[in-house]
């Protein structure tokens, strides 16, 4: 096709530090599915004094960035966003254009994408590009194979073979930030969209301190799961035990190594709301599908199962330890260390492993 | 006022899907009502009992799987829904969410017609007939079909001072009851739209705002939207929606003129209703509950069928994609490896190494491996080897 539109856009959102790491990890998913393609990644800026946070983002991959910088668009308000993004690219038809699946990315995408008339796949944990072949729409050259998770089962790839911009929200967590170039050269360009009036207002914006623990951000993840009820034995055994025992692992590893280390959870735990671990482990530990998505280095899954929802938000991570009683449980399946054992045994012993360095 | 909430069946068990091709046939499967949509019942509820008005639900999908689903939400929650709408068609089977939006925008339009025209029909009745028992009983009809609020007439024994009871009682003129007519009218356009963040099979959370943005094509001005909003309230005088919600670290509070759609999230509360007058509610509330869910077909909705199902579906879902590559696995106690670093060596010709502390020794030949191993170079892994292996 050579009317194929060209170039890859990503909005990118900002706080008060600059662009923010989802954000980041959009342009670099942008500037992977670009370099496949040829194409030039075009980043898409909107607010108030973001000149900073557009300079920031050809440093870290955009070629071109088209921002609007106007005093309407210091608060984040939808509508007014959603013209400003949908006008730019109405003009360019860009061949895709990313957001970060987050709250606001997808508070903008959806309604983008059903005024372009144009597929949206949310979510996605990578993005290639591939021929495609459909028996009843034909092939198709160099299409944005789009990778999210499946309902309960797998990773499915998500096509839109004839409707353009390709529009995609990709699952913060799965792409790691390019490393800046202050020497990188890019277009800055301003928009100035014309303002218009909106049966609605933004009344109070409130920028409340990030959540914590900070999964996305630690080094070492040390998660929980349903398993640590009972031990090897099928004993019951006292979750806050567990509990206790993961702290000291983090401890452990924290006052060794120096690496930021966070408590995780999974889903199954977490809905069981157990009252031991009341106050302990929330909502904000949950790593999965609906939780945090992690890559730390190291990830210790302790007495977790490993069902696909859990797997899709820690499987990049660099290396997997896994402890469960059941030889069976999925998780070993991708685990670099899969110890078949008690936690209840198995996690004094690397707590000791660790310590004993520190003695030496 | 029309409050609409969108509601969907999903799959019971993620051990028993049926899909063809990427799509999901929920014909052959258990379904449930999406977890999330309990909240927007609940916010429909508590925005019904602050102004008045009825809740009409609406889903779309396979009717004789849903109805079984939809039948308990006449009564659930505080006062349940009044009215079941499903739209169900072959032609929808398949649809992605750009398609889904584009039925579910339909039946909302359609929904808030089926309000508005009777208001119109009673105005050119008065304009064109005046003081008639023909008004009377097409009111008294449309009344019973639960299609006008008590304000315009009703048959409560309690209620003598509707608009069209007083105009039958000539206490007002034609004039003054066409006014009052289209002041009813503006009121019943100013519906709202209410779902859940979004559904467990889907998982996109796409289907409100682009619902939002379906309504607003088919009315022609913007209807705006919020997304996880976890405290709302309508204000019955202004006709507006404050709302609040969490996006990101941002938490945000906005106020939108109705109509508007809003996805209710999980941590929604319904406030205390504080009704402003109970008389109003009484007069923007209806006949009472229509309990036969209403089937709607695509030619029902005057669709355009290459906007439904697979044709109007941009998207296509592929083959799967395996999780992950296999790693390369070590277990500790049994996994052979380097205990130190252990520079190259030659046997019979060939050359090893070097190898590093922590490399797997396995398909190593065999003198070699039992001369690493008698000298300590090689072992299975130990736990205390396991912190350098992580963290080194």
């Amino acid at each position: 096709m050579t009317d194929e539109p060209q170039g890859v856009w990503a909005y990118l959102q900002h706080n008060k530090e600059g662009l923010t790491r989802d954000s980041l990890e959009v342009l670099a998913a942008a500037r992977k599915v670009a370099d496949k393609l040829g194409h030039e990644v075009v980043g898409v800026v909107i607010g108030y004094g973001v000149s900073p946070s557009a300079k920031q983002a050809v440093e870290y991959g955009a070629d071109r960035v088209v921002y609007v910088d106007a005093p309407e668009y210091e608060d984040y308000f939808n509508l007014r966003y959603i013209d400003a993004i949908y006008g730019a690219v109405v003009e360019e038809k860009p061949y895709a254009l990313l957001f970060a699946a987050n709250e606001l990315g997808k508070d903008l995408a959806a309604r983008i994408a059903y005024r372009a008339k144009t597929g949206l796949a949310t979510d996605n944990v990578q993005l290639e590009v591939e021929d495609y072949t459909n028996p009843a729409l034909g092939s198709f050259k160099d299409l944005l194979i789009q990778i999210r998770p499946d309902f309960g089962t797998r990773l499915a790839r998500i096509y839109t073979p004839r409707h353009r911009p390709q529009m995609a929200t990709v699952r913060p967590g799965n792409f790691a930030p390019l490393s800046p170039d202050k020497k990188r050269k890019g277009k800055l360009e301003k928009l100035e969209p014309e303002e218009r009036d909106y049966p609605a207002k933004v009344t109070e914006v409130v920028e409340l301190p990030p959540p914590t623990p900070d999964l996305p951000g630690a080094k070492v993840v040390i998660s929980l799961g349903l398993g640590i009820l009972k031990d090897g034995s099928g004993r019951p055994r006292n979750p806050r035990e567990a509990y206790d025992l993961a702290v000291g692992l983090k401890a452990a590893i924290e006052s060794r190594y120096h690496l930021k280390t966070e408590l995780g959870a999974t889903r199954a735990l977490i809905y069981a709301e157990l009252k031991e671990l009341e106050g302990l482990i929330s909502k904000p530990n949950q790593v999965g599908q609906t939780g945090s998505t992690v890559k730390p280095s190291v990830y210790f899954a302790l007495g977790i199962s490993g069902a696909l929802q859990h797997r899709v938000g820690m499987q990049n991570s660099g290396k997997i330890v896994a402890v469960n009683s059941d030889p069976n449980a999925p998780i070993f399946k991708i685990a670099h260390y899969p110890i078949v054992g008690d936690l209840y045994d198995v996690v004094p012993k690397l707590i000791q492993a660790i310590g004993g360095q520190q003695a030496a | 006022m029309l409050v609409i909430a969108l509601l969907k069946g999903v799959p019971a068990r993620t051990t028993q899907v049926v899909e063809v091709g990427g799509v999901l046939n929920r014909e052959a499967m258990d379904l449930v009502l999406n977890p999330h949509d309990a909240k927007a019942i609940e916010a429909a509820d508590f925005v019904k009992r602050t102004v008045g008005g009825k809740v009409a639900a609406l889903t779309m999908g396979p009717d004789m799987k849903l109805i079984p689903l939809m039948k308990p939400l006449y009564a659930s929650e505080v006062s349940g829904v009044d009215e079941e709408y499903i739209l169900s068609d072959r032609k929808m089977a398949g649809s992605d969410t750009l398609a889904t939006s584009y039925a579910v925008s339909l039946g909302v339009k359609k929904l808030v017609d089926m309000h508005v025209k009777p208001l119109e029909e009673l105005m050119e009745m008065v304009r064109r007939a005046g003081y008639s028992e023909a008004v009377k009983s097409r009111a008294s009809e449309l009344y019973r079909a639960n299609l006008l609020p008590n304000r315009v007439y009703s048959e409560l024994p309690s209620v003598h001072d509707s608009i069209i009871q007083r105009f039958i009682a000539c206490e007002i003129t034609a004039e003054g009851a066409v006014a009052e007519l289209e002041a009813v009218k503006a009121h019943v356009s100013k519906f709202i739209v209410l779902s859940g963040i979004k559904t467990t099979d889907g998982e996109t959370g796409s289907v409100g705002p682009q619902v939002a943005e379906g309504v607003s094509e088919l009315l022609g001005s913007v209807v705006p939207h919020a997304t996880y909003v976890d405290d709302l309230y309508v204000d019955p005088g202004s006709m507006s929606i404050s709302s609040e919600r969490m996006i990101g670290s941002l938490k945000q509070k906005m106020t939108m003129r109705l109509p508007a759609l809003v996805t209710v999230s999980t941590d929604y509360r319904p406030r205390l209703p504080l009704a402003a007058s109970l008389y109003d509610v009484r007069g923007n509330g209806y006949m009472g509950k229509v309990l036969a869910a209403v089937k709607w077909t695509a030619d029902d909705l005057a669709a355009d069928p290459k906007r439904l199902g697979l044709s109007g579906s941009p998207t296509i879902v592929g083959s799967g994609v395996d999780v992950g590559k296999p790693p390369v696995q070590k277990v500790v106690g049994s996994t052979l490896v380097f205990a130190r670093d252990v520079p190259a060596s030659d046997l019979g010709g060939a050359k090893y190494g070097p190898f590093s502390k922590g490399d797997l020794a396995a398909g190593l030949p065999e003198p070699l491996l039992s001369k690493l191993q008698a000298d300590g170079s090689v072992s299975p892994l130990q736990y205390e080897m396991l912190p350098s292996e992580l963290f080194g």
